[in-house]
């Protein structure tokens, strides 16, 4: 598409990315067909094309935001889903984080809008505070009703009803690889994860010791910065990821790792995208060492191949694929090959392209749309009658858990199962 | 060509030889309101008490302009005799896929069919099924209209959609729009082999079922008639190809008696079946009757209920029904489908087409108007 | 911007769109009409965005009393309307008037009915093109028209300009699968024309309903046929050092008496792009034909054979036919991503033209010699088994005076095509880009009687305004209808 920014717009970094992704962009309409919120609302503003085109003009006008764009470009699930379709591989995610950005320099929000925001930006990274946080809205369930803001209520709905206990193994340490080592790797425990569940940790660092891998938790490890970054919220997901890269680059020049394991794939989206995140930074190379050395702990498993899979029983797994797995991070055979090959039956639900409505912070900030695609994904899940449903990240598996009856259970999980471990504690109740 | 050729009803008869000659004929026409009978070679249609003085035809309009067998088109001046213009597509190979039917055994009529006529009448035999009508190959038209202006649409390639699409609305206006003065068509290659199936003993109900199984296989059945008791199916293509789907198609009907007929036999009976010779004897009223396949054997019961035979063709999309029922009950049968009396017997009726719907009628008789607006191309044929 | 006129707003539709706004959002449910100017910039174009122009609303109904209703309210005001699919149109068919509603049946998405007895499946005409061949999947059916924008496009805009695809040599285009439609007419009446049966027996208004351009009704549903779906397909690829030799072969090949379902062309321009983007294995050399050929294993094999000894006779650089599926999508995975790779090269506008396909060879050569004239560089990547040529131009529209240049380019292109009897455009339609070319395709009394046709549908001309008849040759009838 044609531009028209000026030399002096160009000066600045983000925006001479922008234009560059502009500028590739045909504005052929591809995307519209598998974004989410399009085929829900069926309005090209929600769509991918309507979005690059209010960023467009937000942009090249140096506009104040206005509110119909915030709101259409707020509705976005930063599902990628685009970045698969585009035929011309316009770089949405970029551009979107832009975007973000920009409107939180730029524009704003109602004071309601703001606390919240902003509640959720200093709780969710945050496993202490947001364990406090999930005591809290258990006592508040019952007065659920009295809340007037459905965000707040929907937010009050997705906490859970039991959190585990902290898990040790999350702690700063280091396990030992079983029998000889092949590769030493370090995984990132995540933040809300952390609180929500401890088995997928638990079960990803048993599955990789069994696969001779020793498993390094890094000191000061936290937060990968995608919440806020996704809130548009630079200078915290900044300093998150630097405070990660900082302690992922301590181990590299230490004792060395061959991967950074991420079983979280939302954040695997953000982590393998420091290298841009900090290209104009002074950070920049060791953000780009960090960002080559991530991979999906799907990836690591693949690269490793499974042993010794005659643990699991042939259950029917639908393999739920995560957008951000499945997006951004172009991941999409290998966790169904892996299961395959740990013996079940696995099984792609319809519309499988098509995303949960989890979308990390989005089914708290736009209850309505994230419950309709939950639904549908419930559905299409759901028909294709399997024991078990299976995700790569934990958004999901919290957002589809919510709606079905069905067991959800991290890809892993089934895995350590498969190859030896114990039964995945989902599973322990139904089957 | 002969252009001493009978044509039934008036006698004064005009073919002009050129699209110029055509122009200034029908300009004259048209300012001094003389109603025209439309014509080809005057074989397709029955005519009867058309209110015309005249009879205009495009028989020495003849020749075929353009054939280009590596481009699949055949591009031919209206009055070209049919016989001709398949007789040129056979030298190469080809055919009109849509099997054009030759309508003189049903109506007794005996001049020669020409190309334009097929396309005015937008005549598709049973091969229509798989390949589509005539409309479907149809790539362009020239033709005049009825105050003599001199129009081109479409062209000679097989993707076109610069501008409104008057080739499709020209073909089948049985002259009520225009006369034509060219068109061109898309060829296809002839069939090296066909193969018809023939299912003996069964009724309308199950020929219909089996023409369902059938059409819904990847077999490109070209073919699915069905006429007391009988059914065929007819599958074309090279020679392996051809065997290969009947072969399949024995083995998905298994449960049935099948006998196979082959090549030119084949072809001898599936040009009875094109031209219906069926009814050629008879001379009581003809309908053919468009409807939903599976809604055939109910019409047919009911049909015969007033008295007559049906042929099916279409694997149930077409009824041929002959018989002396009156139109309204003829009409109050086939109200889920499309009737056209074709052969109008010892009584003639006025209304030979199907009465549309109140905005079609009226975008109908819009639509003539603008091209006639004298009203003097086959006037009331297709209504008001 | 560019060259192409646009009739000026109509001061008192502009001055009236207050009202022409409420009277619709009264009528309409919540949520069904779109009137910040922040938010209909984004329907302010098309895929063509060399054109620009927002509409006074947007309206996006879910039934098709809400489209009756719209356009019944739009009448009461004489405001142009606009329909809208996907918006996907690469001719400009979807661009607005500053004067103009826009009604779009993007909503419209029901699935209504799938009868494999009868061999049809109805749907609202908002469905895109290849979600109707997903409905149909399990029963063996799809719907065969595949324009390239299939994903997204949808059926409305399908029948709107008649959408073609490689497919089309053996299944033809949309025309030849559509038996029926739902529309609404200017006056708000919504009227079924065809149905599920073979022909209608009366004038063939479907006929000219599709591929009218939205110039003469909005279509909210559509019965289309449905076809069993082959056995196997397989592609073969075959390069050649002279795009003459090629297109030699293709003709060869059609004349021989097969029918390949798609026989696509690519040349040494186009062939680059690809490599640099989708890294296929694809032979360095003039131009590569992919050839597909369907049937059952037996049927494929006997066809690949015939064409290969086909191509034998031209010498090929190579001839590579695929023995499975990995195979198969290796040979379609660079002409799948071609329009994406050219896009990586800048700018570009794709031509619809149509030629006949022994004329192929020669217009080939002229396109390229054009290109050293406009010193813009072309890539020709097209459906040569029926002619249907895509050049694309490529420049650079933030260079001042480029997209005139190719402009200007395009339409020596397209004159060429009408030149040696084929056609503007084969399957993106007329739209606005152009409908300033018609001149040169159709006579005055040519385009007169189309005209005539769009007044007994449209009498205020109301419909798609701007669009495929030159303004100079439409005036008389704008004029007329203004005054009425």
């Amino acid at each position: 598409m044609q531009t028209t920014f000026t030399d002096a717009q160009l000066l600045d970094p983000d925006t001479r990315r922008s234009n560059e992704i502009l500028r590739s962009c045909v504005h052929c309409g591809f995307c519209t067909a598998t974004c989410p919120t399009y085929q829900i609302l069926g309005d090209e503003l929600d769509s991918p094309r309507g979005r690059i085109y209010l960023i467009k003009d937000m942009l090249e006008n140096n506009k104040v935001p206005d509110k119909a764009t915030v709101k259409h470009i707020d509705r976005c699930l930063s599902c990628l889903s685009c970045m698969t379709t585009c035929p011309s591989g316009v770089h949405y995610m970029h551009l979107i984080d832009h975007a973000r950005q920009y409107i939180e320099q730029n524009y704003k929000r109602r004071w309601d809008e703001r606390a919240l925001r902003w509640l959720l930006s200093r709780i969710l990274p945050y496993p202490g505070r947001f364990r406090l946080a999930l005591k809290g809205a258990a006592l508040a369930r019952p007065f659920r009703k009295l809340i007037p803001d459905a965000r707040l209520r929907a937010m009050l709905e997705m906490a859970p009803r039991k959190i585990p206990d902290i898990s040790k193994n999350d702690l700063p340490q280091s396990f030992a690889a079983e029998g000889p080592r092949a590769k030493r790797v370090a995984l990132l425990t995540g933040c809300a994860q952390r609180t929500l569940n401890t088995d997928i940790n638990d079960a990803t660092i048993r599955l990789l010791k069994r696969h001779g891998c020793e498993v390094v938790i890094p000191q000061g490890i936290g937060c990968c910065g995608a919440l806020t970054h996704h809130m548009g919220k630079s200078r915290e997901s900044h300093s998150a990821a630097a405070a990660n890269i900082r302690a992922l680059v301590a181990e590299l020049d230490g004792r060395g790792l061959d991967a950074i394991v991420i079983n979280t794939s939302g954040c695997g989206t953000t982590v393998k995208d420091y290298g841009h995140m900090f290209r104009n930074d002074p950070l920049a190379s060791d953000a780009a060492r960090v960002a080559s050395l991530a991979k999906d702990i799907s990836e690591v498993m693949e690269e490793i191949g499974l042993k010794d899979a005659s643990h699991a029983d042939p259950l029917r797994v639908a393999y739920h694929a995560a957008c951000s797995l499945q997006h951004g991070q172009q991941i999409r055979s290998a966790p169904k090959e892996l299961l395959k090959a740990a013996g079940f039956q696995v099984l792609e639900p319809r519309d499988s392209h098509i995303c949960c409505g989890s979308a990390g912070t989005y089914n708290l900030m736009q209850p309505e749309i994230s419950s309709q695609l939950k639904e549908h994904k419930v559905s299409k899940l759901e028909a294709v009658q399997p024991h078990i449903i299976s995700a790569g990240n934990i958004g999901c598996m919290m957002q589809i858990g919510s709606g079905t009856d069905i067991p959800v259970v991290h890809t892993v999980e089934l895995l350590d199962w498969a190859t030896g471990g114990p039964k995945p504690p989902a599973l322990a109740a139904t089957l | 060509m002969n252009p001493n050729s009978k044509i039934n009803g008036p006698t004064e008869v005009f073919s002009p030889n050129d699209d110029a000659e055509l122009s200034a004929f029908l300009a004259d026409s048209y300012a001094r309101g003389i109603p025209l009978r439309i014509a080809g070679g005057g074989t397709r249609l029955d005519l009867g008490a058309l209110n015309a003085q005249q009879t205009l035809t495009s028989r020495a309009l003849t020749g075929i302009v353009t054939y280009e067998p590596g481009a699949l088109t055949l591009i031919a001046r209206a009055g070209t005799p049919l016989e001709e213009v398949e007789q040129t597509l056979a030298e190469e190979g080809q055919a009109l896929a849509f099997e054009p039917m030759d309508h003189r055994g049903l109506l007794g009529s005996s001049g020669v069919p020409t190309i334009g006529g097929v396309v005015a009448a937008n005549v598709s035999g049973p091969r229509r099924l798989q390949a589509g009508a005539c409309r479907d190959h149809l790539l362009g038209v020239r033709f005049v209209d009825g105050s003599g202006r001199k129009i081109k649409n479409g062209g000679r390639v097989m993707k076109n959609v610069t501008g409104l699409d008057l080739s499709k609305l020209m073909c089948g206006s049985f002259g009520t729009l225009g006369v034509l003065t060219e068109v061109a068509l898309k060829t296809l290659p002839r069939a090296e082999r066909q193969l018809t199936l023939v299912f003996s003993k069964v009724s309308l109900q199950e020929a219909c079922t089996i023409f369902a199984s059938a059409l819904a296989t990847p077999y490109e059945v070209s073919g699915a008639v069905y006429h007391q008791e009988s059914a065929w199916l007819r599958v074309e293509g090279f020679a392996q190809q051809a065997a290969y789907r009947a072969d399949r198609l024995k083995a998905l009907f298994r449960e049935n008696q099948i006998d196979v007929i082959a090549d030119e036999e084949s072809r001898a009976l599936w040009r009875d079946f094109k031209n219906v010779e069926v009814f050629a004897q008879s001379s009581e009223p003809l309908w053919r009757i468009l409807i939903k396949p599976s809604e055939a054997p109910a019409l047919a019961r009911s049909l015969q209920l007033l008295g007559g035979d049906v042929f099916i063709d279409w694997g149930g999309g077409l009824v041929w029904y002959c018989g002396s029922a009156q139109s309204a009950e003829v009409r109050s049968a086939a109200s889920a489908g499309r009737a056209v009396l074709i052969r109008q017997g010892a009584r003639p009726a006025s209304d030979r087409f199907p009465e549309d719907a109140g905005a079609i009628s009226r975008l109908s008789a819009a639509l003539r108007k603008t091209f006639d607006p004298a009203g003097i191309l086959n006037p009331k044929l297709m209504g008001d | 911007m560019s060259t192409i006129a646009m009739p000026k707003p109509d001061a008192r539709i502009l001055a009236e769109a207050p009202q022409i706004i409420a009277a619709l959002r009264d009528a309409l449910p919540a949520g069904t009409v779109i009137s910040d100017p922040e938010e209909t910039r984004a329907y302010e174009c098309d895929a063509l965005t060399a054109y620009r122009c927002p509409p006074i609303a947007v309206v996006l109904p879910r039934t098709t009393e809400e489209v009756a209703t719209a356009m019944r309210i739009c009448q009461r005001f004489s405001v142009p309307v606009v329909p809208r699919g996907a918006g996907t149109s690469l001719a400009g068919g979807a661009l607005p008037t500053a004067d103009s509603v826009v009604i779009a049946t993007i909503r419209l998405r029901e699935i209504l009915e799938i009868d494999t007895t009868n061999r049809f499946i109805r749907v609202q005409t908002g469905v895109t093109n290849l979600s109707v061949s997903a409905e149909l999947e399990a029963e063996g059916f799809f719907y065969a028209p595949d324009p390239s924008s299939q994903l997204a496009c949808t059926i409305a805009g399908n029948i709107a300009m008649n959408s073609g695809g490689a497919h089309c040599l053996k299944y033809g285009v949309t025309t030849n699968n559509l038996m029926g439609v739902r529309c609404v007419l200017t006056d708000g009446e919504i009227v079924e024309v065809g149905g599920p049966f073979m022909d209608s027996g009366g004038l063939d208004i479907l006929g000219l309903l599709c591929g009218s351009e939205g110039q003469l009704a909005i279509v909210t549903e559509a019965t289309l046929r449905i076809v069993p779906k082959p056995e196997d397909a397989r592609p073969m690829l075959i390069g050649f050092d002279s795009a003459e030799t090629a297109g030699e072969c293709v003709a060869r090949i059609i004349r021989s008496g097969l029918i390949p379902v798609a026989i696509e062309y690519m040349d040494d321009v186009c062939l680059r792009a690809i490599e640099a983007f989708a890294k296929t294995d694809y032979p360095k050399c003039a131009a590569v034909l992919i050839v597909e050929v369907e049937g059952s294993q037996g049927e494929i094999a006997h066809q690949i054979e015939r064409i290969r000894e086909i191509a034998d006779e031209l010498s090929p650089v190579e001839f590579r036919s695929s023995r499975n599926k990995d195979e198969s999508l290796a040979i379609w995975k660079g002409r799948k991503s071609a329009f994406g790779a050219m896009g990586r090269l800048g700018d570009y506008l794709c031509l619809d033209g149509t030629v006949p396909v022994s004329k192929l060879p020669y217009t080939l050569k002229r396109i390229g010699e054009l290109s050293k004239h406009y010193g813009l560089e072309v890539a020709n990547v097209f459906h040569a088994g029926d002619g249907n040529m895509h050049p694309l131009i490529l420049f650079n529209a933030n260079a001042p005076g480029e997209l005139e240049r190719a402009e200007a380019y395009g339409a020596d292109i397209l004159r060429l095509c009408v030149d040696v009897g084929g056609c503007l455009t084969g399957e993106h339609g007329v739209g606005i880009e152009k409908r300033d070319l018609m001149s040169k395709q159709y006579s005055a009394e040519d385009m007169a009687i189309q005209m005539d046709i769009k007044d007994v549908f449209d009498p205020d001309w109301l419909l798609n305004p701007a669009k495929v008849f030159p303004l100079d040759v439409s005036q008389p009838y704008r004029d007329r209808a203004s005054r009425s």
